[in-house]
């Protein structure tokens, strides 16, 4: 399990990365944490002609707050969002998320904007990105572009992202006053990718859920908003009937494949069975939070 | 086929300059090129955890990594923990504690535990368990590491304090 | 005068930190992949991606011609070089199947090697891989051991003329008599899927050839230097002095490094003939494709019993799927052969049949993984117990205290043949049950019952024959003898002591353990010791580390050669000091006159027996080296009781296992921390069997299950805190009074996981026929146990 021979590039500016990766868009892959490209290498599952190594781009690797949001460098590591104090105040379910992401050897070196391109469907990350709303920022030689995190993932491993463009940042818009959040995995051994996750936002006032977001990852080929689930719940009062009634739901909105791990009921009855966890979590926690 | 370059790297406070071709993996270049067995490789697709390095001083899986990255980078491993005569305080408490059997896995658990003492307060043993889930054992059944672990994380308090 | 225990330090039974650990915490350990040789070729397979072909033709060419490649090897380069190989038996209506380095016109499973390219590295090795065209015609493939023995099923080996390898039946009894008058049955079909010895070292091979003395030395990540050794000598028609095999650290095996492999065969025959080294590292990809899988059988059972619980009869009918060759040196026979022979366990079992089939299939081999064939004879009896338990309203402990062999039936012959000598079977259920607090466990147990959760409690006794000697063949008419090991201690010219052995430890501690045996026997101090072992040159014959025989065959081997060496060293002392020998002991590294302050070193001693001629006697001076072989003849019984506690989160399906004691007889204990380690790891092992570790082949015979992230191993954060209990009682049969345990947590663990999830689920009226009980499973089974509890 060796990889095939390529080019490497080490670009040390983000002006030569869109330049060169411009110039073989077709055939390079960018490095960057390489937690999951570099398997992908070794078992020669992949063999770009070569590699821009985007590592020294010290210009990506930033956290800052903005209108009471976040923006996060592409190449933000793991481990960062993990032990950052502004992730944990303003988006705590993300920092919930990423200590189920890997382990810290592999949190250490995975980025933000890598989890995002790779976009796997059962990663913790691009799950969030779709919960918060996030707005997902590149740049190629045409110049910079955002793109919307709801509409980013196309499938397993595919996303909107053009061969010659980059993730540069991502930026996660604030979250309304009186807000909780929770986020909720199945994986069969810690720190696997899930078999399940689902994440939810519940914002109330005067009593009433006045928005709610739901998100899941690994029970179809793209992290996936419940619009209907969200819909259901909005201008409602919070009782357990609801969140039970929200919950099957949740599992009769969602399509999942099956694998070696689970089947499409297992998976449908996971995301269930989440959903009622973090949705009820999420509304204790605005109690708990905001009293 | 492409083309080698040269790096300088750091290891264990010792700087090489190699000429590496992209593709070999920092576990390879360790063993092979530096002559460094201690990094033990198990996997090469980043689950088992036994070829577990500090790079800059964070642990990583040197079978994700390529040499060609770690110019200008100071690479740890195994070998610059303490020797045969004189153990690290890790080193000791995994002996004492008996949380090696085949000694296979032990090189990269070592590297994952420095870098999870240095980060975590590991409080109880189910932190430290979580901690440890991303390094595979097949021998000890992980209690014996536990224990070690637990130990050095006592033992690292004792030295905070004094 | 003084304290006697001051004199004799008692190493047996201490907890000795190992010598093993300082090389091996420092990245200073000798595995096969760390031998760096210079100028060493590396070899890639091209292995098979079809599960059964036949082979129309292969073009090396373009491969030959890439950079960096050497040569590029078909089995047709091969012809002449080398036999095949052949794990032959005694045992009647078994068919050997031949076994070629390369394949040979016909793969059989999916990883199967079909060509190697030799390249100067591995990078170089593989990029020459995608040069290679294999033309295949495809046969059909059968994956499923019941469609393989089925009449239109296709043949894996002609010359066998059948897929059923091996067959075997075991009776005592009237067995379709007893069950038909029993008024209590329970059983059922019970399935323990295939699955991996995963050892953290991937295996690895190289050998290097030194023409001018004729002499090949393969280093090997093996168990079994020593086979190979006899084995490489045969195929290769070399005196066994020319071929050395060293396995220095080996990192972990548990069965999976027991066996010869085509790679080991391959790497020797072309470093031979190319006079080169020649080195194959195999990968993970490799290793979860080719190296000998475990398990794997389909068991119909039933249990018969009397109203008040005693044991009347019992049957099973076993296939065993064993894949597409029978693996040498133990056969296909072996794995499967065991579980009928040990399923009626610790228990009375006054009636017994049990017939087993070995079908090939196109997978790859299985062959000897810890516990072998127990730890599903184990898992299928223990939980008949418990069904059997349910059904008569008694309590699963009540029902074995009732059933199991009791001291004073010591020895007792179990129906397949297998003689328990004596082991605490009783002892260990109780003292499992009282660490664990039983009563305490099933009324905390009836509270969260109450509240609506699902908690389990599962018990698993079993008893295992360990340490065999050559009465009985390690695996079923086998023509190696594994019943014997061979010690030869010498005191050198500088007083220093060496154990020379023919075992193969590989995480055992076994140079702490044997050290810890010679210096109690010989009065020698530790630091003094040295064990060599896991190379074939040390002594005459020897075959490894497996089957837990190490420290009862090399342990008996080592007090019989310690006690011979120091009557010699005592008697160079009598002369030296002017003492009567029976007024003479040794302790500490010294020998001492009793009552006196007279005293020398061993270091004094071997001077005047070496180096000072003239000190003593011509003809008294004797040889400070002995070689002793011993044979425990039978083996021993070794027994435990395993108990977990765990609790299903009924809506996710996930398993949290609480609570896990073991109490085991394991005789004469030598380092407990040894053992306490041999255990955990064992059990974690059997968690991992009762939960989640599974190789899946498709029907096609394609393998599902080709990573670590498909083939899941347990990690620290799923493997619960794990409770030792040492009986610490000499066994009656063995020299030394050690039982062998490194696989009894294996043989344990699943069983016990499987009857505390049948325990948990009880309420919902469903049963565990199946392992492993992966969450899929369970939340298949508890959503038709539900619908059928509502009557749907």
């Amino acid at each position: 399990m060796k990889p095939a021979p390529f080019e490497y590039f080490c670009p040390d500016s983000l002006d030569e990365a869109v330049v060169l990766l411009a110039g073989r868009a077709a055939e390079a892959k960018l490095l960057a944490g390489g937690q999951s490209l570099v398997p992908l290498l070794n078992f020669r599952l992949l063999q770009p002609a070569a590699l821009i190594d985007i590592n020294r781009l010290s210009e990506l690797a930033f956290l800052a707050e903005d209108r009471g949001g976040l923006r996060i460098g592409a190449l933000t590591r793991h481990h960062a969002l993990e032990t950052s104090p502004a992730v944990a105040a303003l988006f705590p379910v993300l920092s919930e998320a990423m200590a189920h992401v890997a382990h810290l050897a592999v949190r250490n070196r995975g980025t933000i904007g890598g989890s995002l391109a790779h976009a796997d469907p059962a990663a913790e990350l691009p799950m969030v990105a779709t919960l918060l709303d996030a707005e997902i920022r590149t740049r190629s030689a045409a110049g910079p572009h955002t793109h919307d995190a709801r509409d980013f993932f196309t499938g397993p491993l595919s996303t909107v992202l053009a061969d010659d463009e980059i993730v540069t940042e991502v930026f996660l818009p604030a979250l309304p006053p009186r807000t909780g959040s929770a986020f909720a995995e199945f994986s069969l051994r810690r720190g696997d990718f899930a078999i399940a996750a689902v994440a939810a936002t519940v914002t109330v006032a005067d009593g009433r859920i006045t928005a709610a977001r739901l998100a899941v990852a690994g029970a179809d080929e793209r992290p996936l908003r419940l619009d209907e689930v969200e819909a259901s719940l909005a201008g409602q009062c919070f009782d357990a009937d609801l969140v039970e009634t929200a919950a099957r739901l949740a599992g009769e909105s969602v399509n999942p494949f099956t694998d070696l791990r689970a089947s499409a009921d297992y998976r449908r009855h996971l995301v269930a069975v989440l959903a009622r966890r973090v949705l009820t979590e999420a509304h204790a926690r605005i109690a708990v939070g905001a009293a | 086929m492409s083309k080698h370059r040269t790096i300088k790297a750091t290891v264990n406070g010792i700087a090489y300059e190699r000429s590496v071709e992209p593709r070999l993996l920092l576990s390879d270049f360790l063993r092979q090129t530096l002559g460094l067995t201690g990094t033990h490789v198990g996997c090469e697709h980043g689950v088992c955890g036994a070829c577990t390095v500090l790079i800059d001083g964070d642990s990583a899986r040197a079978c994700l990594y390529f040499a060609v990255q770690a110019d200008g980078r100071h690479i740890e491993t195994v070998e610059g923990l303490g020797t045969i005569d004189d153990l690290s305080p890790l080193q000791q408490e995994f002996r004492e504690h008996h949380a090696l059997q085949c000694g296979f896995c032990t090189p990269g658990m070592l590297m994952t535990c420095v870098d999870l003492l240095k980060k975590y307060p590991l409080a109880s043993d189910a932190e430290i368990r979580d901690g440890l889930s991303g390094n595979l054992c097949r021998c000890t059944g992980y209690e014996h590491i536990v224990r070690a672990v637990r130990a050095a994380a006592a033992r690292r308090g004792r030295k905070d304090d004094g | 005068m003084a304290d006697p225990d001051v004199l004799r330090p008692k190493h047996i039974g201490a907890r000795v930190r190992r010598v093993e650990d300082p090389r091996l915490l420092t990245g200073q350990g000798a595995f096969a992949d760390d031998r760096i040789v210079p100028g060493a070729l590396h070899i890639a397979f091209r292995r098979s991606d079809h599960a059964h072909a036949l082979i129309s033709g292969i073009d090396t060419a373009a491969a030959a011609a890439m950079p960096g490649v050497f040569a590029v090897y078909t089995a047709a380069d091969l012809e002449g070089l080398v036999e095949p190989l052949r794990a032959t038996s005694r045992m009647r209506n078994y068919h050997a199947t031949p076994l070629y380095p390369l394949a040979r016109g016909r793969v059989r499973h999916v990883g199967e090697p079909v060509v190697a390219v030799l390249a100067e590295d591995r990078y170089r090795a593989e990029d020459a891989l995608d040069g290679i065209a294999i033309d295949y015609a495809p046969l059909a493939a059968v994956s499923d051991p019941r469609a393989a023995l089925g009449a239109d099923a296709p043949v894996l080996h002609e010359e066998a003329g059948t897929n059923v390898l091996a067959e075997r039946e075991f009776s005592r009894g009237d067995i379709a008599a007893e069950l038909a008058a029993a008024p209590i049955r329970v059983g059922g079909s019970f399935r323990f899927h295939r699955k991996a010895p995963t050892a953290i070292e991937n295996r690895a091979c190289i050998a290097e050839y030194d023409r001018g003395r004729r002499l090949l030395t393969l280093t090997s990540s093996t168990q079994i230097p020593g086979v190979i050794r006899d084995a490489l000598a045969d195929l290769l028609d070399m005196p066994g002095h020319s071929v050395r095999v060293v396995a220095a650290d080996v990192g972990g095996g548990f069965g999976g490094k027991a066996s010869l492999y085509p790679e080991e065969i391959l790497v020797a025959v072309l470093a031979r003939r190319l006079g080169r080294a020649v080195r194959w590292t195999g990968d993970r990809l490799e290793d979860l494709a080719t190296t000998s899988h475990g398990f794997d059988e389909i068991i119909d059972a039933e249990l018969a019993l009397d109203r008040d619980g005693t044991m009347l009869a019992l049957s099973a009918e076993v296939i065993g799927d064993v894949g597409a060759y029978s693996i040498y040196p133990w056969t296909a026979a072996l794995e499967p052969v065991q579980v009928v022979s040990f399923m009626p366990g610790p228990y009375r079992v006054p009636t017994y049949r049990g017939r087993v089939r070995a079908v090939a299939t196109n997978k790859a081999p299985t062959g000897p993984y810890r516990g072998v064939g127990r730890p599903i004879a184990t898992f299928v009896m223990e939980r008949l117990v418990d069904m059997a338990a349910r059904r008569l309203s008694l309590d699963p402990a009540e029902l074995r205290r009732r059933n199991l062999v009791r001291p004073e039936e010591f020895p007792y012959r179990v129906a397949s043949g297998i003689v328990w000598d004596r082991s605490g079977f009783g002892e260990c259920l109780e003292r499992a049950c009282a660490a664990i607090d039983y009563p305490k466990l099933r009324t905390d147990q009836g509270k969260a019952r109450a509240a609506g959760r699902l908690c389990g409690v599962g018990i698993a006794s079993y008893a295992e024959l360990t340490g065999i000697g050559s009465r009985i063949s390690a695996a079923p008419g086998m023509p190696i003898n594994t019943g014997t090991e061979t010690a030869t201690i010498r005191l050198d010219s500088t007083g220093a002591v060496t154990g020379n052995f023919g075992i193969a430890s590989h995480g055992q501690g076994l140079e702490t353990t044997l050290a810890q045996v010679i210096a109690d026997e010989l009065g020698a101090r530790l630091a003094d010791i040295q064990i060599l072992q896991g190379d074939s040159a040390l002594v005459a014959h020897g075959t490894g580390t497996y089957a837990s025989r190490s420290a009862v065959l090399a342990g008996g081997a080592a007090v019989s050669a310690a006690r011979l060496l120091k009557e010699r060293i005592i008697r160079a002392a009598s002369h030296l000091l002017e003492a009567a020998v029976e007024d003479i002991d040794a302790a500490d590294g010294r020998v001492f006159v009793s009552g006196t302050d007279r005293s020398l070193s061993f270091r004094e001693i071997a001077r005047a027996v070496y180096t000072e001629i003239g000190r003593l006697p011509r003809d008294a001076r004797e040889e400070l080296e002995v070689t002793k072989v011993y044979d425990p003849f039978f083996g021993t019984a070794t027994a435990a009781t395993h108990i977990a506690a765990l609790e299903i989160d009924p809506q996710t399906c996930k398993v949290r296992l609480d609570r896990y004691v073991v109490a085991e007889d394991c005789g004469r204990v030598i380092n407990p921390m040894i053992v306490d380690g041999q255990v955990h790891g064992a059990v974690a092992q059997g968690i991992g069997a009762a939960l989640t570790e599974e190789i899946v082949y498709d029907e096609a015979g394609q393998l599902l299950t080709a990573s670590l992230v498909d083939y899941v191993i347990p990690a620290a954060s799923e493997v619960p805190p794990i409770e030792t209990i040492h009986l610490d009682t000499e066994s009656p049969s063995t020299l030394g009074g050690f039982r062998g345990m490194g696989e009894g947590g294996t043989i344990g663990a699943p069983a016990a996981v499987a009857n505390a999830l049948a325990d948990a689920l009880a309420p919902l009226g469903a049963e565990i026929f199946e392992l492993p009980m992966t969450p899929e499973r369970l939340f298949r089974l508890i959503t038709e146990a539900t619908a059928q509890a509502r009557g749907d």
